[in-house]
C-alpha cells in the first residue's frame, strides 16, 4: 500500500506544482497584456480629444527676417488641457525638425480647450518664397502655409 | 493519480478563469474610454459644422483705434472669453468685448444673430485683423482706415 501511494503522492505535487507554474505563467502574461490594452486605451482617448489648430493669418509675415524668428499663434480646439511645453509639440520646418521652438500660453495658464499659445521658431533664414510650417501635438497634425517676401 | 489529474485541471481552469476576467475587464474599460472620446468628438465635429462667422467691420479711425464687429452666423452658441483676436499676427484679449444688444450685460455668450464688437485703443493702422472662435473657424481680413 506504500509502495502505491508515495510515488502517486509525488505525481499528485508535480502535477500541482507544474499547473500552478501554467496557471501562473498565464495568468502573469495576461495582466501584461491587459495593461497594455489598458495604456492603448487610454492613449488612443488622449489622441482622440487632441485637436489643434493654427489661427495666424497666412496673409500677415509671421515669419520676422530681421530677427530669424517665426511666429504662429495655436488654438487648442480639442477636448482636453495639453502640457504647453516645448516638449508636448513637435515642430518641422519645410520637412526640418526644429529644435530651437519655444511657447507659452498667451491667454490663460494653461492650455485648455478655446486657450492659445505662442509657438515661436528662433534662428531661422529663410530664403523668399513659399514654406510651410508643420505642427505636430499627440498625433493631430497642422499644417500652416506661407509666403515669404523680400 | 485521479486526484493529481483533476486538481491539476482545476488550478489550470481557475487560472484561465483568472485571465479571462482580467482581460476582458481591461478590454471593455479600454474599448469604452476610446468609445466615448470618440463620441465627444463627433459631437465637437458636429458642433464645430454649426459654426460661422462674419467680420462685419474692420476699422481704424485715427484717435479712435480700432474696432472690430463680427456676427455669429452659424446656429452654435460662441464665448467671448474663448475668442482670439489677432491684429497683424499678434495677440489681443478680447477681455473688453461686448455683445451688441445687451444693454451692457456682462456675458460669455455670443449667440447665433448676435455682433461680437471689440475695440482697440491703437495709434497706428494695422493691415490684417484675424478672429477665430473656440471651435478653430477663423476669418482674417483687411482693416478699412478711416481718417
Amino acid at each position: 500500500m506504500a509502495d502505491v501511494s508515495v510515488p502517486s503522492l509525488l505525481l499528485f505535487i508535480a502535477s500541482i506544482v507544474i499547473a500552478a507554474g501554467v496557471a501562473g505563467v498565464l495568468v502573469d502574461t495576461v495582466t501584461g497584456i491587459s495593461g497594455a490594452l489598458d495604456d492603448r486605451g487610454a492613449d488612443l482617448s488622449k489622441e482622440v480629444r487632441t485637436d489643434v489648430e493654427v489661427i495666424s493669418d497666412e496673409g500677415t509675415d509671421v515669419y520676422d527676417e530681421g530677427a530669424g524668428n517665426l511666429t504662429v499663434y495655436v488654438k487648442n480646439t480639442g477636448l482636453r488641457t495639453v502640457p504647453s511645453t516645448v516638449d508636448a509639440v513637435d515642430v518641422l520646418l519645410d520637412g526640418r525638425y526644429q529644435t530651437s521652438t519655444s511657447m507659452y500660453v498667451v491667454s490663460g495658464d494653461d492650455w485648455a480647450p478655446g486657450e492659445v499659445v505662442q509657438l515661436s521658431v528662433t534662428g531661422l533664414s529663410l530664403t523668399t518664397g513659399d514654406h510651410h510650417l508643420t505642427v505636430i501635438v499627440d498625433g493631430d497634425e497642422e499644417v500652416f502655409r506661407f509666403r515669404h517676401e523680400a | 493519480m485521479g486526484f493529481g489529474v483533476s486538481g491539476a485541471t482545476a488550478i489550470i481552469f481557475l487560472g484561465l478563469l483568472v485571465g479571462s476576467v482580467t482581460l476582458y475587464t481591461a478590454a471593455d474599460a479600454s474599448f469604452e474610454n476610446v468609445e466615448e472620446a470618440t463620441g465627444d468628438r463627433g459631437e465637437r465635429l458636429l458642433e464645430r459644422r454649426n459654426v460661422a462667422i462674419n467680420v462685419t467691420m474692420a476699422q481704424f479711425e485715427t484717435n479712435q483705434g480700432i474696432t472690430l464687429r463680427v456676427e455669429n452666423t452659424g446656429s452654435e452658441p460662441l464665448s467671448v472669453n474663448e475668442t482670439t483676436v489677432l491684429v497683424n499676427n499678434s495677440y489681443r484679449s478680447t477681455a473688453g468685448a461686448t455683445v451688441l444688444g445687451t444693454s451692457g450685460t456682462r456675458t460669455d455668450l455670443w449667440l447665433p444673430g448676435e455682433v461680437l464688437e471689440v475695440t482697440y485703443d491703437d495709434q497706428y493702422a494695422p493691415t490684417r485683423l484675424t478672429v477665430a472662435t473656440a471651435y478653430g473657424v477663423a476669418e482674417s481680413t483687411n482693416v478699412t482706415v478711416v481718417s
